[in-house]
């Protein structure tokens, strides 16, 4: 019990702390690229105090209210459903409780409540965003499930442990074994990070900042918490699943790092999507890959066979 | 409109304004202190862009000046803003709207008037349909004058606010919340019939705690 | 005496409970000469009365509110011996006489709605009794096979004869169920039937369909497995109703975005749920029907509820399009609890009973290997957020658009006293994913022949692929809300209540009572820009009936030029037909 409870609060922190670094971290490596020194890598945690500390907040009543605290218990739950580590006691939450179903469903059980909040604030630019962002999810879930139905069906299970177990030194790494998964749940995963191009969703100039429009104070504290803690939780999972997990904190953060650099690598040289354009390229490439892939992969050995 | 009164604008109004301030001397925590030093390392800006100043802005956030190092970045709506950038003339039109947000801001916040006009009116300084004095109307914060002023001019000014809030003390909201009623005499004056309805202000009175 | 009348009408919805707690054995007679009825209570029938049971009851409640209307009520009562019939049947002729009388006493339930108009009467009427003279010709077709009406597998069924018999049965039963193209009756009668009466039509009358659908293997010998082949890991013949119960799936869940009526999206969404069902039913794997069952189990419980509580929210503000509504959440808070629960289930989120039925049927697939058709499954329980979303946040958040929805009150006891057991029911079984496999669904398993899916404890659902714990995620998600609710109230500062609904960031300007500020119809509207989606949406199964009537119509023409005015036409038509069947007979063996 006490175990647990350590464990989680564990696991709270690293991926917070995580999380503000490796924010830091994007929007310093953002200003060199433009040639601009950029803030420094503290920023984020700077940003995120400087609104929990807001001696003003407004609300719109108890259902905006409960939306930031509805996604910050999501995002603590995906937290802690998600495996960090291999092989250790240490840093593995509830994980051994639930599967890889479970979590991705679980990414998206916060955003709706928010979602709720958004809507009981009563400004309809909040849920034009909420909207958007709904169907960006519609358009991003059917490559990235598929691209993890290729990993479960290859490990014929659902639980991230034995996935993670199966992947025992770098020829196993799923990256190396299944590579067209993962090029199918990359672009996907990159959207899921609300990253560029696919970032129109909570965007600063787009409809008004989208579902974040009323939000503010020590709310908006909450809701960036929850996005940066989310971010990590994703990251590690795509490191659990693709990268062969990690047996120590050090490890698990150079891979989840590397795995940022890709991603970050990739979102900063492109220009932003409209919705209806992001979904549409969801279903063409990223599926279309997932499709060829199916059929490479799952009808061509059974007709062989 | 801007009304001549027994004692015009500064001449009577300025000491009541410039009272507080280091005036009060506030005991403040090792915790305060690190709450208004995180504060001033991230300010997110609300530039109300109207008047000619805005085009004074964006360089500042651009490669060149790169204000994001002093972690000033912008924010898309008032409730997320700090601080609130006039960016020159205010027309009886536009400052309805800078009174609306700057009354959605969340606490603490602060305001910048960038260049002359929102100093004294500048260049419109007879012209029927521009707010002579700002802060009359809203409290100002820190005024960067000159028409225009450069953005290292503005850059200056921020670091400047940043400066005073990590002084702590009082800011010009604080004033804003004890002078309310002598701020919305002077709004209703200029405005008039256009006047914002009462909702969007009576919590000041209230204590507005929900 | 309407006291008394209501009670024992009351007395009478709780039928199929009784008859689930008392009934053992089973009753035989003969009918006539050589032909015996038979009633039984097997165990997939035995799932199919506690939905009923379920139901029946909490639907009665609402239609006993004053004024009743008499006609209905017996309609009603006539309606659940009809479907008890059904159940218990253990030979075709009391299926066939429990199927007509569903089929006609919700018909006539149907019409007592003052909105029904002639159109939608008659598609309902047209529909159902093609599927009931379908599932007669399957029955006739049957019955000349084994010369019996026992439900029972055949013995050895040719080619031809078996894919008659599937033609025939699956036919109606997808009729019933409604999947694409088959569907069309659906959303307008869900829509203008009387309010408490959807309820029942989606939640029990379309599970008729599903059992039949999952009763239809049972007629075969290794229940179709080998038949056609095998696809994969899965059932060739399976493959194909699993891609039509998800095209219908997929197709129905963007209609239901594009519904501007409450009635309407939880009809199209009503579809889309069986269309899931469906396609378990086509990966016909024990996972497969576990997922099956529980959807059907799921489905009953969330489209009762939320057709209840949409029912009270017409009631009480007289208004059902979505651009009328809002901001009931003050004024009804009950039914926003019962929608919220509702959806949550419908969406098949985590911690709901919804998220476990949808798991069970994903592994069933990545199972199957049929990898395709999940993703396109996973296209329609993702794209189903946005109805969601739509179905709460229209009516109840937002601001209120008519006179109707500033004043409503919540609903009355009739209408909440239901909801409420559902959303209990619904959290229940949502923390214990594995009370339902142990109880309902795995004797079912096991009375089909199928490995069953077994349960460590009542607090986990587990599957060979992996599983999750209820209870557990249910206890980290509350106490995780706790903990953050408690350390932000624990933080400095205030919060202030906004002083208007109107008091919005609205880029400085101050939104009145005339600015539009409800985004409840417009929203979903900007998904047809997707070109999927927009071709989607532009498709319609109209033109493909309109054809059909054409080619009809046309065909009848052309009969009716052999039926002229002239005797001596018909002679000639007699002959040639003597003389054609002459030389058939001659052909065919000589005479």
């Amino acid at each position: 019990m006490m175990h647990a409870v350590v464990d989680s609060l564990a696991m709270i922190g690293v991926s917070y702390v995580m999380g503000f670094l490796f924010y830091g971290f994007y929007r310093q490596l953002n200003a060199r690229i433009q040639r601009r020194w950029g803030p420094s890598i503290w920023q984020n945690f700077f940003d995120n105090m400087k609104f929990f500390f807001k001696s003003e907040t407004l609300s719109h009543g108890p259902m905006f209210f409960f939306g930031p605290m509805i996604i910050m218990a999501g995002a603590f739950t995906t937290v802690l459903f998600v495996p960090f580590l291999k092989d250790s006691t240490w840093l593995q939450g509830f994980s051994q409780y639930g599967n890889l179903i479970l979590i991705i469903y679980l990414l998206v059980v916060g955003p709706l409540g928010n979602a709720l909040a958004v809507g009981s604030s009563g400004n309809p630019f909040g849920v034009m965003g909420v909207t958007r962002g709904l169907t960006r999810l519609m358009g991003l879930e059917v490559p990235f499930f598929l691209g993890l139905a290729l990993v479960m069906l290859q490990h014929e299970t659902s639980s991230v442990h034995a996935i993670m177990a199966a992947q025992d030194g770098l020829a196993n790494w799923g990256i190396v074994t299944n590579p067209v998964a993962f090029v199918v749940i990359l672009l996907p995963f990159i959207a899921a990070q609300n990253a560029s191009p696919f970032d129109v969703v909570g965007a600063p100039v787009e409809v008004y900042a989208g579902p974040r429009v009323e939000f503010g104070g020590r709310l908006l504290g909450v809701l960036m918490t929850q996005n940066m803690m989310m971010s990590i939780a994703k990251l590690v999972l795509v490191v659990d699943l693709f990268l062969g997990g990690a047996s120590n904190v050090l490890v698990l953060i150079a891979k989840a790092f590397s795995l940022f650099l890709l991603t970050t690598a990739i979102s900063m040289v492109f220009p932003r999507l409209k919705t209806e354009q992001a979904v549409d390229f969801f279903w063409k490439v990223p599926l279309g890959i997932g499709v060829l892939a199916v059929i490479l992969t799952v009808w061509l050995p059974s007709w062989s066979a | 409109m801007y009304h001549k009164t027994q004692c015009e604008g500064f001449q009577c109004e300025q000491a009541m304004l410039e009272v507080p301030g280091d005036a009060e001397t506030v005991r403040e925590g090792v915790l305060d202190k690190l709450i208004a030093w995180m504060r001033q390392r991230s300010l997110f800006v609300l530039a109300y862009g109207t008047g000619c100043g805005a085009i004074e802005m964006r360089p500042l956030m651009t490669s060149r000046f790169d204000a994001e190092r002093f972690g000033i970045i912008g924010a898309a709506t008032p409730r997320q803003a700090d601080v609130l950038v006039i960016s020159g003339y205010l027309a009886l039109k536009t400052l309805r709207r800078v009174i609306r947000s700057y009354e959605q801001m969340q606490e603490p916040k602060y305001v910048i008037g960038l260049g002359s006009c929102t100093i004294n009116g500048g260049m419109y300084w007879d012209s029927y349909n521009t707010v002579k004095q700002v802060d009359r109307y809203i409290p100002i914060d820190i005024y960067v004058n000159g028409c225009m002023p450069r953005p290292e001019a503005l850059i200056e000014g921020f670091v400047a606010l940043q400066q005073r809030i990590k002084q702590g003390g009082k800011a010009g909201y604080h004033q804003y919340r004890e002078n309310i009623d002598w701020y919305k005499a002077n709004q209703r004056k200029a405005l008039g019939e256009e006047m914002p309805p009462a909702y969007t202000y009576d919590w000041y009175h209230a204590g507005g705690v929900a | 005496m309407s006291a008394m009348l209501r009670l024992l009408f009351f007395v009478v919805s709780l039928s199929p409970t009784l008859l689930l707690v008392t009934w053992d054995g089973s009753l035989s007679w003969a009918l006539i000469d050589g032909i015996r009825l038979h009633l039984t209570l097997t165990p997939l029938a035995g799932f199919f009365l506690t939905l009923l049971a379920l139901a029946a009851p909490l639907v009665a409640l609402p239609m006993l509110r004053r004024p009743c209307d008499w006609p209905s009520l017996v309609l009603y009562v006539l309606l659940l011996l009809g479907m008890q019939l059904l159940l218990l049947a253990g030979d075709f002729v009391s299926f066939f006489v429990g199927w007509e009388v569903m089929t006609w006493s919700s018909y006539l339930l149907l019409l007592r709605s003052s909105r029904a108009d002639m159109e939608t009467s008659q598609s309902f009427i047209l529909f159902n009794l093609a599927s009931a003279f379908l599932l007669l010709a399957g029955i006739l077709v049957f019955f000349s096979l084994t010369g019996d009406f026992a439900i029972r597998s055949l013995a050895e069924p040719s080619l031809p004869q078996a894919l008659t018999l599937l033609a025939l049965f699956g036919l109606a039963f997808l009729i019933k169920v409604g999947t694409l193209p088959l569907h069309i009756w659906i959303p307008s009668s869900y829509d203008q039937a009387p309010d408490a009466f959807s309820a029942f039509l989606s939640g029990s009358v379309s599970k008729m369909g599903v059992y039949g659908l999952i009763l239809l293997p049972t007629l075969f010998p290794d229940a179709l497995a080998s038949f056609a082949g095998r696809f994969l890991n899965g059932p060739a013949f399976g493959y194909l109703l699993a891609w039509v119960g998800v095209i219908t799936s997929v197709v129905a869940t963007f209609k239901a975005i594009s519904q501007e009526d409450m009635k309407r999206l939880l009809a199209y969404s009503s579809i889309a749920q069986v269309g899931y069902i469906t396609t378990a039913v086509g990966v016909g794997s024990s996972l497969a029907i576990a997922g099956a069952l529980y959807l059907a189990l799921v489905h009953t419980l969330v489209k009762v509820l939320l057709f209840i509580s949409v029912a009270g929210i017409v009631l009480q503000t007289g208004q059902r399009q979505f651009k009328d509504l809002g901001r009931l959440i003050e004024r009804m808070p009950i039914s926003f609890f019962g929608v919220l629960i509702g959806i949550i289930g419908l969406a098949g989120m985590p911690p709901l009973p919804g998220f476990a039925a949808k798991y069970l049927v994903f592994v069933s697939l990545v199972d199957a290997r049929w990898l395709l058709l999940l993703a396109a499954m996973i296209l329609a329980s993702t794209a189903a957020f946005i109805y969601c979303y739509k179905l709460i946040y229209a009516p109840f958040l937002g601001h209120a658009n008519s006179p109707g929805a500033k004043e409503a009150r919540e609903a009355p006891w009739p209408y909440l006293v239901p909801q409420v057991i559902l959303m209990g029911l619904l959290v229940l079984f949502g923390l214990f994913p594995g009370l339902a496999i142990d109880v309902l669904i795995d004797p079912v398993l096991v009375g089909l022949q199928m490995a069953p899916i077994g349960a460590e404890s009542w607090a986990k659902l587990t599957t060979v692929y992996g599983g999750y714990d209820g209870v557990v995620l249910m206890l980290v998600f509350g106490i995780a809300f706790v903990l953050v609710t408690g350390l932000f109230l624990l933080l400095r500062g205030r919060m202030r209540r906004a002083g208007s609904p109107y008091d919005l960031s609205f880029a400085g300007e101050v939104p009145t009572a005339d600015t539009p500020l409800h985004y409840g119809a417009g929203m979903g509207r900007e998904l047809r820009r997707i070109p999927l989606v927009g071709w989607i949406l532009r498709q319609g199964t109209r033109g493909f009936y309109l054809g059909l009537a054409g080619q009809m119509r046309a065909a009848a023409a052309l009969l009716g030029n052999l039926y002229v005015g002239r005797p001596q036409a018909w002679i000639l038509i007699a002959v040639v037909v003597l003389a054609a069947s002459l030389a058939a007979r001659a052909m065919m063996g000589g005479l």
